[in-house]
C-alpha cells in the first residue's frame, strides 16, 4: 500500500481484519487517544507535594556588562526559598552542546536579549516572578554587535572570539569560466521553533544528593551530561525522565530552564517546577540561523552547470551551539542536488548579540536551498529555458561527487522526483460563478479580488543529510524484552511526536510476530540513544531495536529448531504463533516461552564519518536524501498578498514504513517551511527580540496551509540503512521555502530573494 | 511564611441587569468591566494588569441582542463577533458583518463583543471603520443618566468614558444600501489589519461614507475624497462610475490618509501602505457600486 492512494486506502487498511501492526502499515500511534482527549501528561501538568516554583531573570539588553547584582531585596520577600546567580554554580560555569562557551548564569557580561542572570524559587509562581523582578542587576550598556557582516571586524564578544567555524571550499579549478553568469544575493530570516506545548519542567532532589530532572528534552543524555557537570555532581547522580515532549522542531527546554531547575532544587531541597511564559519561551530557545548568501552560477549554453561560487554567513547569535554543524551542512550542499563540476564556498558562522541560533530542522541545508534554486530560476530565465527543464539537465544522481568529494552512494532518484511533481496535474482554477467561494489571497477577509491574482508556477530541489556529521559518533542501544507473549521496548530515544514509539512497536511486531509490544518512556537509567533529530532515531534506534528483536527471536526458536532438527530460518513467527515451513510444526510463542522471560540489548552504530577538511573536503555525511516540490500560489499582485495552493511533492523516502505518519511528516514539513516562506521572522532590530508573542510571530494557520499532494514516494532501498529506509521530515521543511518563492517569483516577475517574502515584494506595479 | 495567604480572593461580580452593572461600579470605582476578555484577559495573563476588581458583563441579557428603533438598529454592547457574523446580522449592515467575520479566529469572535472592540479601542479593531463610515452612536449607561454620543468622538478620546459609565448599546442608521468592508492582513489566515476600508453609500442623503483603519490610532475620514466622490455619483441613474473614477478614488483616500511630508520623502513602508489602502478603497467603492 502507498500514501499515494490517498486517505482512502489508509481507512481501508484500517477496516480490512483488525489492527494493523508491522512494517509498512498505518499501525496508529499508542498516544493519539490520550494526547486527542487532552489527558496526556506534558511536562506543564507535572505536579510534586510541596513543590517550589522558579521565576528566571533575563537580560533586558542584547549586550551590557554587569557592574553589580544585588539579590538581598529579592531574597527577603516572604516566599521567597532561594535565589541564585552565577556565584551559586557548583560545577563547571560554562556549558555547550560542542563547544563549552555559554554560561549558566551571565556573570560580566550579557551578550543576548534573554540571557539568564539569576533565577528565584518561591512559593508561589507570582512571588517567584516578583522576587526575580526585585533583583537588582546594575548593567553599563555596550554597543550590540547585530550585522554579521560586522561582527569580523567587531571587538570580541566572548574569549572564544567572534569567529565560530569558517569552511573554504575549493572544488575543481577556481579559473573556469561559464558562457552564462548569473548573480544573486538572498537572505532568510529568523524562524523559532515555536513549540505549540509549554517549556516546562520539574526538577526533584533525590536523599543521595542527586537530582531528577522531569523535562521534555530531545537528547537527555547529553543534558544530563551538561547538567551534571553544572552541578558538579557525577553523572550517575543527575537523571534526566523525559516527559511528553509537545512538540519539537529543534532542541527544546533550553539549558536556561534546566539547569536554574536543577540547582535551584539541589539549593532547596524541594521538588522546584517552572513553566516557561511565551516570551520567555521566544527568548531562551534556538532559532533557524538567519543567513546572508551571495551566489554566481556558471553555465553553458545549453543550460548544464559549470561553476558555483558563493559566499554564506551565518549568524549564530551570542554562542556556538550547533552553529558548526548548520554550517557544514550550508557548505556541503550549497550547490544543491545538482551536478557541478566546480565549486568554491567561502562559509562563515559569526557570534553576535542577537537571539541565539542552534538546531532547527534542516538547519544550513534549508537556507542554501533557498539561494541556488533561486539562481536556478535566474538561469533559465537568462536562458529563455522552462525552470523545470534547467534543473532537470542538471540533477545529481547516484555516483556522482558532491562538492565536499565524497561519492554519492546511496540512492538518489533526482530526475525521477522532478520528472513526479512536473507531470503532476496542476490543480484546477476555482470555477463557479459564486466568487465569494473563492479562497483568495488575503483570506477570507474580502479584500482579494479575482481580477488582481496571477497564477503562479515553480520548483525547488532539495538535499539533506541523514544523520550527525562529520565524524559525530551516531550509536543508539535498545532492548527487547518478551515475556507472557507480550514485548517490551525500552530506549532512550525520545518520542517527540516524530512516531519513534510507533515505529519500534512496528518493528518488534514485524520481527517477533507479537502484536501486544510496548515502549516504556525514557529516562538516562536507560543506555543513551542520542538526540530526537536528523532523522536518527528512524534509523539507529530502529536499527538498534530490529537486531535486539532478532536476538530475542533467535533465543526463542532456537531450542525448538534444535529439538526438531531444523533450522531457526526455517520458522515463521505470525499473529503469536511459530510454525515451521513445511506446516508440520505449530504453536505459540506464549507456550515456548513457557512462563520464561527474554532478553536481549543491541546497538546499531553505523560507519564512521570524516570532519571537512581545510578544503572543505571529506565523506562528511552516512546518507542523504533528496525531495521535489511544486509550488502552486495565487498572488494578489496589488496588494501582494500569496495564497499556496497546492504543494506537490515527490521524496525520495528508501522505503514506506508506516504510510500514515509518513504522509503526516511531509504534510507539517512542508507546513514549517511555507511558515518560513511567508511569514515566519523573529524581528530582533539592535538585538532586542520584538513582539515574542504568537500574535507577534504568526504561524500558518489551517488556512495558510496549502493543499499538500504526495504525488510520489520513492521506494529504492538504501543497502545501508536499517529497512533501507531514509529520514523523511527534514527535507520537506528545506525544499518548500524555495518552491514557494520559486513560484511567488512566476506570478510576479520579481526576483524574490528575500524569505520570508514581504508583500511589498510581491507586488506588481502597474506600468507608468 | 508563605504568599498563599497574602493573596485575597478575586472580587467577581455578575449582574444580570445593565442597572445592576453601573451600581456594581459605582460601590466599586476601581472594578474593571469585562465582557469577552479577549483583550482585558491577555492583559492580565502578561501581568500588566491586576484588577481589584471584575465586573462581567456576560450575563446581560439586554445587550446580547439588537432591536430597531426608529430606522436605525440597537445593538447591544454584548453582541460577540460570531452573532454579528451570521447571515440574518449580515443582511441588516453587511459591513459590521464582514468586519465581525474576519475578526481574529473562531475563538476569538466566539468571545469578542461589539462594545470591547469599542472601548480597547485598538487601531486595528475591526469593527471600528465601519462604524465610523456608518456615522454610528454610542449609548453610555451612567450612574447619573444615560448619554448618547458619536463613536468617533469616543474613539477619539473628545469625550471619553466617565468613571461609573459602561458602554451599553450602539445606534446603527440603517441605510438599505451597499456597503462594503475589506482588510488587508499579509496571510490567508485571521490576522490583524494592516490596513482597513470600509465603505457605506448613502442614497438617501447622497453620500458616499468612507473609513480607513489600521492606519493611524483611530480610524480615518477622508472627507474630501468622499465628496468628490459622491459628486461624480448620477443618485438618480445606475450609480455606477468608471474603473478610473474609481482608481482616482483609491489614489485620493490614501494620499488623504497617509499625507505626503513636506519636504521629506515618504519612507518604503509609508508607500506600500499607501498603495495598499489605495487598492482597498477603489476595490471596496468598484463593489458597492457594482
Amino acid at each position: 500500500m502507498s500514501v499515494i492512494d490517498g486517505p482512502g486506502a489508509v481507512t481501508e487498511s484500517l477496516a480490512g481484519g483488525g489492527t494493523p501492526h508491522g512494517i509498512g502499515t498505518s499501525l496508529p500511534s499508542a498516544d493519539a487517544p490520550a494526547k486527542t482527549q487532552g489527558t496526556y501528561p506534558y511536562a506543564a501538568d507535572l505536579w510534586a507535594e510541596g513543590l517550589l516554583w522558579a521565576a528566571v531573570l533575563r537580560s533586558p539588553y542584547p549586550h551590557a556588562r554587569i557592574v553589580r547584582i544585588d539579590t538581598g531585596e529579592a531574597a527577603a520577600m516572604p516566599g521567597v526559598r532561594a535565589v541564585l546567580t552565577h556565584e551559586d554554580v557548583p560545577g563547571d560555569a560554562m556549558h555547550g552542546r560542542l563547544v563549552a562557551d555559554r554560561p549558566v548564569f551571565a556573570k560580566d557580561i550579557v551578550r543576548h536579549h534573554g540571557e539568564p542572570i539569576a533565577a528565584v524559587a518561591a512559593d508561589h509562581p507570582d512571588t517567584a516572578r516578583l522576587a526575580a523582578a526585585a533583583i537588582l542587576v546594575e548593567y553599563e550598556v555596550l554597543e550590540p554587535v547585530t550585522d554579521p557582516e560586522k561582527a569580523f571586524a567587531a571587538e570580541p564578544l566572548h574569549p572564544d572570539g567572534n569567529l565560530i567555524r569558517h569552511i573554504p571550499l575549493r572544488f575543481g579549478d577556481p579559473d573556469t569560466v561559464g558562457e552564462v553568469i548569473v548573480e544573486g544575493l538572498y537572505r532568510v530570516g529568523r524562524q523559532d521553533p515555536a513549540p505549540i506545548g509549554a517549556e516546562a519542567g520539574l526538577a526533584v532532589p533525590r536523599p543521595d544528593g542527586g537530582v531528577e530532572l522531569y523535562v521534555a528534552s530531545t537528547d537527555p543524555h547529553a543534558d544530563r551530561d551538561i547538567a551534571a557537570a553544572c552541578f558538579g555532581l557525577e553523572a550517575d547522580h543527575v537523571k534526566v525522565v523525559v516527559t511528553g515532549v509537545p512538540g519539537a522542531m529543534g532542541d527544546r527546554e533550553d539549558s536556561g530552564i534546566q539547569l536554574p531547575l536543577g540547582l535551584l532544587a539541589l539549593r532547596t531541597g524541594c521538588p522546584v517546577k517552572f513553566v516557561a511564559t511565551r516570551e520567555e519561551s521566544f527568548l531562551g530557545h534556538a532559532h533557524r540561523h538567519p543567513t546572508l548568501l551571495r551566489y554566481r552560477h556558471h553555465a553553458d549554453a545549453e543550460g548544464r552547470l559549470v561553476k558555483v561560487e558563493a559566499q554564506i554567513l551565518l549568524d549564530a547569535g551570542a554562542y556556538a551551539d550547533a552553529s558548526s554543524d548548520a554550517l557544514a551542512a550550508a557548505v556541503a550542499f550549497a550547490a544543491g542536488p545538482y551536478v557541478v563540476p566546480h565549486v568554491f564556498v567561502e562559509g562563515w558562522a559569526v557570534r553576535t548579540n542577537n537571539p541565539p541560533s542552534g538546531h532547527v530542522r534542516g538547519e544550513g541545508a534549508l537556507q542554501v536551498c533557498t539561494a541556488y534554486e533561486g539562481q536556478m530560476d535566474k538561469l533559465a530565465a537568462k536562458l529563455g529555458l522552462e525552470p523545470a527543464e534547467i534543473r532537470m539537465r542538471n540533477v545529481l544522481a547516484t555516483g556522482d561527487l558532491l562538492p565536499t568529494g565524497q561519492s554519492v552512494t546511496c540512492p538518489a532518484p533526482v530526475g525521477e522526483l522532478l520528472k513526479a511533481v512536473r507531470d503532476a496535474d496542476l490543480p484546477p482554477l476555482p470555477d463557479g460563478d459564486d466568487e465569494s467561494q473563492w479562497l483568495l489571497p488575503g483570506g477570507t477577509s474580502g479584500a482579494g479580488e479575482p481580477g488582481a491574482v496571477r497564477r503562479g508556477v515553480g520548483y525547488a530541489l532539495g538535499m539533506v543529510h541523514v544523520l550527525g556529521a562529520e565524524g559525530t559518533d551516531e550509536v543508539s542501544t535498545a532492548t527487547v524484552r518478551v515475556h507472557d507473549g507480550r514485548a517490551t521496548v525500552i530506549c532512550a530515544a525520545v518520542e517527540t511526536g516524530q512516531g519513534f514509539t510507533t515505529l519500534a512497536r512496528q518493528i518488534v511486531q514485524e520481527v517477533l510476530g507479537v502484536e501486544d509490544v510496548r515502549v516504556l518512556p525514557s529516562d538516562t537509567d536507560q543506555p543513551p540513544a542520542g538526540p530526537a533529530a536528523r532523522g536518527r532515531h528512524t534509523w539507529v534506534s530502529g536499527g538498534a531495536v530490529e537486531r535486539a528483536a532478532k536476538m530475542v527471536r533467535t533465543q526463542l526458536l532456537q531450542p525448538l529448531a534444535a529439538k526438531f532438527g531444523m533450522s531457526v530460518e526455517l520458522l515463521t513467527i505470525a499473529d503469536g504463533k511459530i510454525t515451521s515451513y513445511d506446516g508440520v510444526l505449530s504453536t505459540t510463542v506464549a507456550e515456548t516461552l513457557d512462563g520464561k522471560e527474554l532478553w536481549a540489548t543491541a546497538q546499531c552504530r553505523p560507519h564512521p564519518t570524516d570532519r571537512l577538511d581545510e578544503t572543505g573536503q571529506g565523506d562528511a555525511f552516512v546518507g542523504l536524501t533528496f525531495c521535489a516540490i511544486r509550488a502552486v500560489v495565487d498572488v494578489d499582485i496589488e496588494l501582494g498578498a500569496v495564497r499556496v495552493v497546492e504543494l506537490a511533492v515527490a521524496q525520495d523516502v528508501g522505503r514506506v514504513l508506516n504510510p500514515r505518519q509518513l504522509a503526516a511528516r511531509i504534510e507539517a514539513g512542508v507546513t514549517q517551511g511555507v511558515g518560513l516562506a511567508l511569514m515566519e521572522d523573529l524581528r530582533a532590530p539592535r538585538g532586542i527580540v520584538k513582539r515574542p508573542s504568537l500574535t507577534g510571530y504568526a504561524l500558518p494557520t489551517a488556512l495558510d496551509a496549502p493543499e499538500v499532494r504526495i504525488v510520489k514516494l520513492v521506494e529504492e532501498r538504501d543497502v545501508v540503512a536499517p529497512f533501507g529506509a531514509k529520514a523523511v521530515s527534514a527535507v520537506p521543511v528545506v525544499t518548500s521555502p524555495a518552491a514557494v518563492a520559486a513560484a511567488v517569483r512566476a506570478a510576479t516577475g520579481r526576483p524574490i530573494s528575500r524569505l520570508p517574502i514581504r508583500p511589498q515584494a510581491a507586488i506588481v506595479k502597474p506600468p507608468a | 511564611m508563605s504568599t498563599y495567604a497574602q493573596q485575597t480572593a478575586e472580587n467577581v461580580t455578575l449582574p444580570t441587569s445593565l442597572d445592576e452593572a453601573v451600581a456594581a461600579l459605582a460601590a466599586m470605582p476601581s472594578a474593571v468591566p469585562v465582557a469577552g476578555g479577549t483583550d482585558l484577559m491577555a492583559s492580565v495573563n502578561a501581568g500588566l494588569l491586576r484588577p481589584a476588581a471584575l465586573v462581567g458583563l456576560g450575563r446581560i441579557a439586554e445587550i446580547r441582542g439588537w432591536q430597531y428603533a426608529d430606522g436605525a438598529a440597537l445593538l447591544g454592547a454584548g453582541l460577540t463577533h460570531a452573532r454579528m457574523g451570521r447571515p440574518d446580522f449580515a443582511a441588516l449592515i453587511p459591513a459590521l458583518a464582514a468586519a465581525a467575520r474576519s475578526a481574529g479566529p473562531p475563538q476569538i469572535r466566539n468571545a469578542g463583543t461589539l462594545g470591547g472592540n469599542i472601548v480597547s479601542a485598538a487601531p486595528t479593531g475591526d469593527a471600528l471603520p465601519v462604524l465610523a463610515a456608518l456615522e454610528a452612536s454610542v449609548i453610555l449607561a451612567g450612574p447619573e443618566a444615560d448619554r448618547e454620543i458619536p463613536v468617533s468622538h469616543l474613539l477619539t478620546g473628545m469625550d471619553p468614558l466617565r468613571p461609573g459609565e459602561l458602554l451599553a448599546f450602539v445606534r446603527i442608521p440603517l441605510l438599505h444600501a451597499p456597503q462594503t468592508f475589506l482588510k488587508a492582513t499579509g496571510r490567508t489566515g485571521p490576522g490583524r489589519a494592516v490596513a482597513s476600508v470600509a465603505l457605506v453609500v448613502d442614497p438617501a442623503r447622497r453620500q458616499v461614507r468612507c473609513a480607513v483603519g489600521a492606519v493611524a490610532q483611530v480610524p480615518l475620514r477622508p472627507l474630501e475624497a468622499e465628496q468628490w466622490v459622491a459628486g461624480l455619483i448620477d443618485w438618480d441613474g445606475e450609480r455606477n462610475l468608471a474603473p478610473e473614477a474609481c482608481t482616482a478614488f483609491g489614489e485620493y483616500v490614501a494620499a488623504a490618509c497617509i499625507p505626503d511630508q513636506p519636504g521629506v520623502e515618504l519612507p518604503p513602508a509609508a508607500v506600500q501602505l499607501r498603495r495598499t489602502v489605495a487598492a482597498l478603497s477603489r476595490r471596496a467603492l468598484g463593489r458597492a457600486l457594482a
